[in-house]
């Protein structure tokens, strides 16, 4: 059915390997988890046994603090870097833990607590008044009351009282529907609360704890209910997080890759599948990943290689930018020159991807190119030396 | 024979317990230690009762190299235990291993450290395939938690290691050398068993070498301990040791990690461990009026417990214990990876919990010699060395520094200062390197009080056997420690040249180059580089003329200044005088240095140029590159560049930073910049004039008297004019009162105008407004 989906969710991506995971799993399986830590851990570490691919590079000792985190009664906070994977963390932990991925609220300025907790059917809440038929779940609802993990992309881009929706939720476990609980004690709405209409009525089933209100007025979250939350170090400021629910969350920096040739790896990877998919027949050149790949990292640690501390650029030098750069000189050399792309097409590339409109940024480009680039042995660094000028301005 | 063989990890309380027990199982006639043969007649002296850690250090001197490097030892080392527990069961000791100015040591300061973290890709392999991230979390996971089987365990894991690793020559020798000794021990013994304590890297190795008793690698008598060369100094002895300096062992030198929850893992096993330890970084953080509440202990010790039960442990290892306390206790985002999973040490701003939780387990014990331990070669050296030198008196001494023995004397006592042995007070000398004082006064009080003194020697004695060594340690710790503050590193490298010790090292220019390129202050770095490339130019009296590791510290600056200057951005501000002398010492070393230290005149041409090109760049700064340009044989035209150059916020400025660097240029009666300069001021207008002055005073600040006195005669001679240019410099009246006098009349020429007494263009044409720059130096 997904074939012809641009982006299938992960659930459906890897469902043999969470199937076959399944099948072997001997754990023990915290309730309401689809599947045990270890096998939730095999299937982002991989599992060369199972052929279980690796899908997250990164620490293993992260992953485990992550799912023994949603096994607690804290949610986990994913901040890092733009760039490091985590949404694909994310979306792989839901993935393994729930089975599914889709329960997501995507933050921004202007997201609301509609859209995180319900909002209504205003047709039916006209002629019917408040009621679970007119009620329409949002993710936070459903995966309460379904017992699932929710995800929560960009939260600190949302405004702080919409933020603070998630405070009861996480520390009582309890979602409150104000509006249904009038519902029922004035007689009103004639729908019965077991309509089996929406996710509320289906998940709960009826057997919340009796709390003198009406059963539908509060959702009390089921087993496996947990948030992953995902947070932008370079958005911090924008909207801060509050204490309280800083509290409530466990917190996990995600980081670039740290080891070089693991990164190398992945970009002369992906750029060569991307490259395949635009129609380009030649391989991209090690030697110029290399260098490419050296400058995105010595330029995203603000300090060479070999030590020497430099500013850091305003721009996003992630791993998945360092793709895109890397895809960008394959498609010039190719459709220009017929060839694979090099040093020189960096710094065409880099000067769109680096210094994208600042220029300040553009000038940290250029002494980089200056000074750190002829410090280098090799071919290709010359020519990235030599090819300084291309840089705009 | 039964020769049971035990390979070991260093450090580690797991390896130590299984000698201990196999010890008492077999009460051996010998128990061998892999650690240095020249030390093994004095085994008695480590059993003294010392409280460990400590060391055995060995150091090595001859024509050519000098080496230093120690053998730790702590309570839980599987080599302490296993001569204890020798001891104890009544058999033999002995130290198998080559001694540690063995060639095969070369470029080794920590015996001890893990031998397989040399050949890295096999150990790679076993991370991925256990899903950890490095080779202590995978030692942690497979044997120091769970330690059912661990003797067969361990087997295992140093044979795969050893099996795929191709180990190097250094390797081979001294596992042959332990190997004849094994053969020895054995023959000795009989039937009675012996036991060997190596490190397992080397067990699969010296199995094989032994196994055939009569086979073609050797006989079975004693092997001699190998002698240093004849013209070479070495020696070994006892230093107290401290867990701060096992852990600060990095890279290839490095071992087990955290040697305070090691000792209580040996001690009290691994649950009290990780209990003790939460106590001790709650406590740590909460001294330090962090926020611990309850609800994070409880958060930190459900995820402790529930990554043990993930990770297959039955008792909380120490990276289940860490990774617990961090997710609970870490409510931000961190900026470095968590010390446990990169192997890294701290970078500075690491979080505090991460950063007290690192010093708990690291913990700060030092150990302590047993009162009956020979003292260190160091304090009999001390004492011979002043007594030969005269020195070994009370009261003032003046030395000269020009004599041989005037050098001599004060290189030895500047020796006994950097050490900080009490008593050796420096009254006066010189400075700095850019100081011409040629004379020392010491004050001396040789009364030891209270023993002070001779405890200082025994302490400083664990940096090295003589003055010179010690000294030279000492330097090289405070040079690896002043990382990127450029104010220290002078004051170290001056104290250097002082002693007589910044001829040798090479070990650390790598770490000093390491700090300069870290630096970020330009002002900081141009200090510290004008006075090493004085040392390193000039100075024949400390003999610090052309020395390599000075000649390190200068290109490292200069490359760095570079950098730095290129990217310093900001509009008018007042000169700033420290960077511009950085610059300047740039060009110093640019003229003066580039041949012999290969510096890169080009590459730096072309920072002056597009630093001097820079509209974005400070003015001071601007024309200090101009004029660096000048100085590295740029032509292009000075009076152009002045002319650029113009606007009253700025000019002063500009001319400052040319003026630090090339005087010439105005002083040239060639060159046209006077000209263009006493246009320029000229025609600035009075407020404009108001506005550049103290920048433009600055500026010519840097003209010493004699070459003001030229400017002036030229202003002279442009207006065609005869009289005293010395006259020009001074002003019978103070500059204030002129200006004073100057606002009054300005205000009385508009109340006149105002009242139509004053016709307008009176103040055009008179002159006001063409003030020539003669008024400026004047007022100066």
């Amino acid at each position: 059915m997904s074939d012809d989906y641009q982006r299938p969710p992960a659930e459906v991506r890897f469902a043999a390997e969470l199937e076959r995971l399944r099948a072997d799993d001997s754990g023990p399986v915290p309730p309401g988890w689809a599947l045990s830590l270890t096998a939730a851990r095999r299937f982002i570490v991989g599992d060369d046994a199972l052929g279980v691919r690796r899908k997250f590079v990164g620490d293993t000792s992260l992953i485990d603090r992550a799912l023994v985190t949603l096994a607690t009664s804290r949610g986990l906070m994913l901040v890092g870097e733009p760039g490091t994977a985590k949404s694909l963390l994310s979306e792989l932990i839901a993935a393994a833990v729930s089975g599914a991925s889709t329960l997501t609220i995507q933050g921004g300025a202007a997201t609301t607590e509609d859209q995180i907790k319900y909002s209504w059917n205003y047709a039916l809440l006209v002629s019917e008044g408040p009621s679970t038929r007119s009620l329409v779940p949002a993710p936070l609802l459903t995966g309460m009351a379904e017992g699932k993990v929710v995800r929560f992309e960009e939260i600190t881009r949302c405004p702080l009282e919409v933020q603070d929706a998630l405070l009861s939720p996480l520390s009582d476990r309890v979602l409150a529907i104000p509006e249904l609980s009038g519902a029922v004690a004035r007689g009103r709405g004639g729908s019965s609360p077991h309509t089996g209409q929406s996710a509320v009525a289906g998940g709960r089933g009826g057997s919340s704890p009796r709390t003198g209100q009406s059963t539908d007025a509060m959702v009390f979250a089921r087993d496996g209910f947990n948030v992953i939350a995902t947070a932008n170090t370079r958005d911090r400021g924008v909207n801060e997080m509050s204490a309280a629910l800083k509290r409530r969350f466990n917190f996990e920096t995600v980081f670039p890759i740290a080891d070089f040739a693991t990164e190398l790896d992945l970009v002369e990877q992906e750029a060569a599948r991307l490259l395949e998919h635009s129609g380009v027949r030649a391989a991209p050149r090690r030697d110029v990943l290399e260098v490419l790949v050296t400058a995105f990292r010595e330029l995203r640690n603000a300090a060479t290689e070999d030590g020497r501390s430099m500013d850091r650029l305003s721009a996003v030098m992630s791993t998945a930018e360092a793709v895109s750069v890397a895809h960008q000189v394959g498609v010039r050399g190719w459709f220009l020159r017929g060839e694979a792309g090099g040093a020189a097409d960096i710094v065409e590339c880099l000067a769109g991807t680096a210094a994208k409109d600042s220029p300040e940024d553009l000038a940290r480009l250029r002494r980089y190119l200056e000074q750190q680039a002829p410090r280098r042995g090799g071919e290709q660094w010359k020519a990235l030396h030599a090819a300084r000028h291309l840089l705009p301005g | 024979m039964a020769v049971t063989f035990i390979g070991v990890r260093h450090h580690s309380p797991a390896c130590a317990r299984l000698v201990r027990d196999t010890v008492r199982r077999l009460r051996p006639a010998y128990v061998l230690v892999e650690g240095p043969a020249d030390f093994g007649g004095r085994v008695d002296e480590l059993l003294l009762g010392h409280e460990p850690p400590v060391a055995v250090y060995s150091y090595y001197r001859d024509a050519e190299r000098v080496h230093s490097s120690w053998s730790p030892f702590c309570g839980y080392s599987p080599e302490w235990v296993a001569l204890n527990e020798g001891r104890a069961a009544g058999a033999e000791l002995r130290f198998i291993d080559l001694p540690a100015w063995h060639p095969a040591f070369a470029g080794r300061s920590n015996r001890y450290a893990d031998a397989e973290r040399r050949y890295t890709e096999v150990t790679e392999r076993l991370c991925r395939e256990f899903a950890v991230d490095n080779t202590d979390i995978l030692w942690d996971h497979l044997f120091e938690i769970d330690t059912g089987g661990a003797a067969e365990r361990l087997d295992a894991y140093f044979a795969l290691l050893r099996g795929e690793a191709e180990a190097g020559e250094d390797d081979t020798a001294r596992e042959s050398y332990m190997a004849e000794w094994v053969r020895a021990a054995a023959a000795d013994a009989g039937d009675r068993p012996v036991v060997v304590v190596t490190g397992g890297f080397h067990k699969p190795a010296l199995e094989a070498l032994t196994a055939s008793r009569d086979g073609a690698s050797g006989g079975t008598g004693w092997p001699g301990v190998p002698e240093p060369p004849e013209d070479a100094t070495g020696g070994s002895f006892l230093v107290p040791y401290s867990f701060r300096r096992l852990d600060a062992f990095t890279g290839y030198q490095s071992g087990m990690p955290s040697p305070e929850y090691y000792r209580r893992v040996w001690e009290d096993g691994p649950e009290s461990a990780a209990g003790a330890l939460i106590e001790t970084v709650v406590g740590r953080l909460r001294e330090r009026k962090q926020v611990v509440s309850t609800a994070d202990l409880i958060a930190a010790r459900t995820l402790t417990e529930g990554l043990t039960r993930l990770r297959g442990h039955p008792a909380p290892a120490r990276t289940d214990l860490l990774d617990g306390l961090v997710s609970a206790l870490v409510n931000d985002d961190l900026d470095q990876r968590l010390p446990w999973t990169s192997r890294g040490p701290l970078a500075p701003g690491a979080h505090p919990a991460v950063v007290e939780m690192v010093a708990a387990l690291s913990g700060n014990r030092v150990g302590r010699l047993h009162p009956d331990t020979p003292a260190p070669p160091l304090v009999d050296h001390a004492a011979a060395e002043l007594e030969r030198l005269r020195l070994d008196r009370d009261g003032p001494v003046a030395l000269k520094l020009t004599t041989p023995r005037g050098l001599e004397r004060s290189r030895a006592l500047h020796r006994l200062r950097v050490l900080r042995i009490p008593g050796i007070e420096r009254d006066s000398g010189p400075a700095t390197g850019a100081d011409p004082v040629l004379e020392e006064r010491w004050v001396l009080d040789g009364s030891d009080h209270g023993g002070h003194r001779l405890s200082a020697l025994i302490e400083a004695g664990a940096y090295g056997p003589t003055l010179e060594d010690a000294a030279a340690a000492v330097l090289d710790e405070r040079m690896n420690g002043a990382g990127t503050d450029m104010e220290r590193l002078a004051d170290v490298l001056f104290d250097a040249a002082l002693c007589g010790c910044a001829g040798q090292s090479d070990r650390i220019a790598e770490s000093i180059a390491a700090g300069i390129a870290g630096a970020s202050d330009i002002g900081a770095l141009g200090a510290a580089l004008a006075a090493v490339l004085g040392l390193w130019r000039h100075d024949r009296v400390l003999g610090t003329a052309r020395s390599p590791l000075f000649g390190t510290v200068i290109a490292e600056c200069v490359t760095r200044v570079l950098w730095l200057a290129e990217g310093v951005r900001g509009g008018p501000a007042p000169a700033d005088l420290q960077r511009l002398r950085a610059v300047a010492a740039t060009r110093d070393a640019l003229l003066h240095a580039a041949g012999p230290l290969r510096l890169d005149r080009d590459a730096a041409l072309g920072v002056a140029l597009r630093v001097a090109a820079e509209p974005g760049a400070p003015p001071d700064l601007r024309g200090a590159a101009f004029g660096l340009g000048r100085a590295l044989g740029d032509t292009s035209d000075p009076a152009r560049a002045v002319r650029g150059a113009a606007g009253p916020q700025t000019f002063g400025d500009w001319l400052a930073g040319l003026f630090a660097l090339a005087r010439q240029e105005v002083l040239d009666p060639d060159a046209s910049v006077l000209g263009v300069l006493d246009e320029l001021v000229g025609a600035l207008s009075d407020e404009d004039f108001l506005v550049a002055l103290p920048a433009l005073r600055q500026a010519f600040e840097f003209f010493p008297p004699r070459e003001r006195e030229s400017i002036a005669q030229g202003l002279l001679d442009r207006r065609g004019l005869q009289g005293s240019a010395r006259a020009l410099l001074r002003t019978p009246d103070a500059p204030l009162l002129t200006a004073e006098a100057r606002a009054l009349e300005a205000r009385v020429d508009q109340a006149l105008s105002s009242a139509g007494l004053l016709l307008d263009e009176r103040s055009e044409p008179g002159g006001e407004g063409g003030r020539p720059l003669a008024d400026n130096t004047e007022e100066s």
